[in-house]
């Protein structure tokens, strides 16, 4: 990459180039709509919220989240997987499989060594770490399993999946919190950029609901408290939203250089045009009030990508239905797109994955761009008067999408914004 | 073999998804797959079920079934009233 000069951006957006585009070719997702990239399409079209109360959470002062149904580990993983694996490792192996079957690739046969595995995780094996947390207060340390540390560091879901697929290629975890799956998305972009290797197994997993974490979010007043009705609880850009719901999930997409996609002959579902990053610099947790630092994510992936504000038809925005992020982000994207794009939020239906929303979403995105299909922001009934955006609720909607872009935002103010493009 | 014996195989199986047919007294821990984080991991299992302390160094992947079916029953014996 060439230095680039602040003078004439103000020194605020750094200068990407339009980038060699690079192909979506495989999708996997595992969300509380279901097991399956096309159950969890289907779920996010129905506009209905998967929130629902949970009885782990009894006692605490938020018991509701949106928890992926009927996960069996020995039969989706494997026979020993329940004993090694925490749960985000688990939901990461189903959408890597799902995904690289997707993309009609055989990891028995293609070259490990030019395989790599990007995947974003916020938190780790966090229920792994209170149940032997909790056996060690009752027990004594005698009490502690040896699977412990293998199955908690949030690099093993990456680390697992390079076992469960035979790929040695760059092996990694992003960790940008509620951006950690689009960070590993963008990341693995450049990878197949720079020659590192010829596919990347990129995306992100996260298993966050435990009662530690939950109480957490509840303790700092994240976490919606509409505990009477949680299908009503997560309600992006709403006016009456008071929170998010916690998720679970993992999103996996196959990433190929779009030459060698196409002369393999795979099936391109969409193409990833661009990426951009930046950091607030500002706050623990509140997103910067102008969205300067978003902003200039956004306008280093429209560069990436080649594409003027107005080619942008889709945007699958964060919007985690909390108070805050939901102004800045809309505000932000009305500054950066006008009021041209039809905009959804997944966290309706799907409830906030942390680590892994910004791949799910990505994932959603390839499909909206698909399909030109714009699914619905589940429980927006009355659009708050201070988004001034044209946000899709109801039911799908009919949208012949050139390019989209999906946002990601990160406590500590690490945000991430990727552009696709029709194949 | 012996109840100590049927009892390790119940565990193996229910605890360590082992497939019961292929367990028996003279198969190694290595054979079953089971490799010195699952074997740190099934003598604290050991120990809780069988009431012995018999620490995390009794046993290697490469001993049998067997070997270990004896120094459950040895501890137990040595702390039998």
């Amino acid at each position: 990459m060439s230095a680039t000069t602040a003078a004439g951006t103000g020194g605020a957006v750094p200068a990407a180039r339009p980038a060699a585009p690079v192909a979506v070719t495989g999708l996997g997702l595992v969300t509380a709509a279901g097991i399956g990239t096309e159950a969890t399409w289907d779920g996010v079209c129905a506009g209905v919220s998967a929130a629902a109360r949970n009885p782990a959470l009894d006692g605490l002062p938020v018991d509701i989240s949106c928890t992926v149904p009927g996960l069996d580990p020995a039969r989706h993983v494997g026979r020993r997987s329940v004993l090694m694996h925490d749960r985000f490792t688990q939901l990461a192996i189903v959408a890597a499989r799902e995904a690289v079957a997707d993309a009609g690739l055989d990891p028995r046969r293609w070259d490990g060594a030019r395989v790599g595995v990007v995947v974003g995780c916020g938190l780790g094996g966090v229920s792994t770490w209170e149940e032997q947390h909790r056996r060690m207060l009752e027990g004594g340390p005698g009490k502690v399993s040896a699977l412990l540390v293998p199955m908690l560091v949030p690099n093993m879901a990456a680390g697992n999946l390079a076992i469960d697929l035979g790929a040695t290629g760059p092996n990694f975890v992003t960790a940008t919190a509620c951006s950690s799956g689009a960070t590993a998305i963008g990341t693995a972009a450049q990878l197949l950029r720079e020659d590192a290797c010829d596919i990347v197994v990129a995306g992100g997993a996260e298993a966050g609901i435990s009662p530690l974490m939950v109480t957490g979010f509840a303790q700092m007043g994240a976490l919606s408290r509409r505990l009477d009705e949680p299908a009503a609880a997560s309600r992006p850009f709403d006016a009456g939203r008071d929170g998010f719901v916690i998720g679970e999930g993992s999103g996996i997409l196959v990433l190929e250089r779009e030459a060698d996609a196409r002369a393999r002959g795979a099936r391109v579902r969409s193409l990833l045009a661009g990426y951009g990053a930046s950091a607030d610099a500002h706050h623990l947790t509140a997103p910067e009030p102008e969205g300067r630092a978003v902003l200039a994510a956004v306008r280093a992936a429209l560069r990436q990508a080649d594409a003027a504000p107005g080619d942008i038809g889709h945007v699958n925005a964060h919007g985690t239905s909390t108070r805050l992020n939901d102004a800045v982000e809309a505000a932000t994207l009305r500054r950066a797109l006008g009021d041209g794009a039809a905009v959804t939020s997944a966290k309706g239906v799907l409830g906030h994955t942390l680590g892994a929303a910004g791949a799910i979403e990505a994932a959603l995105t390839v499909l909206a761009v698909e399909r030109s299909l714009v699914p619905p922001t589940a429980n927006l009934v009355q659009l708050d008067p201070d988004v001034e955006l044209d946000v899709v609720a109801g039911s799908p909607r009919k949208a012949s999408i050139d390019a989209a872009l999906s946002t990601s935002f990160g406590f500590g103010g690490q945000n991430a914004a990727l552009v696709f493009t029709a194949a | 073999m012996s109840p100590v014996y049927d009892k390790l195989v119940d565990l193996l199986v229910d605890r360590f998804a082992v497939d019961r047919g292929t367990i028996g007294p003279d198969v190694t821990f290595e054979e079953l797959e089971m490799d010195s984080l699952f074997l740190v991991e099934l003598l604290l299992v050991i120990e809780s079920e069988f009431q012995v302390k018999i620490g995390e160094e009794a046993a290697a992947p490469t001993d049998t079934i067997a070997t270990v079916v004896k120094v459950i029953t040895d501890e137990i014996a040595a702390t039998a009233p």
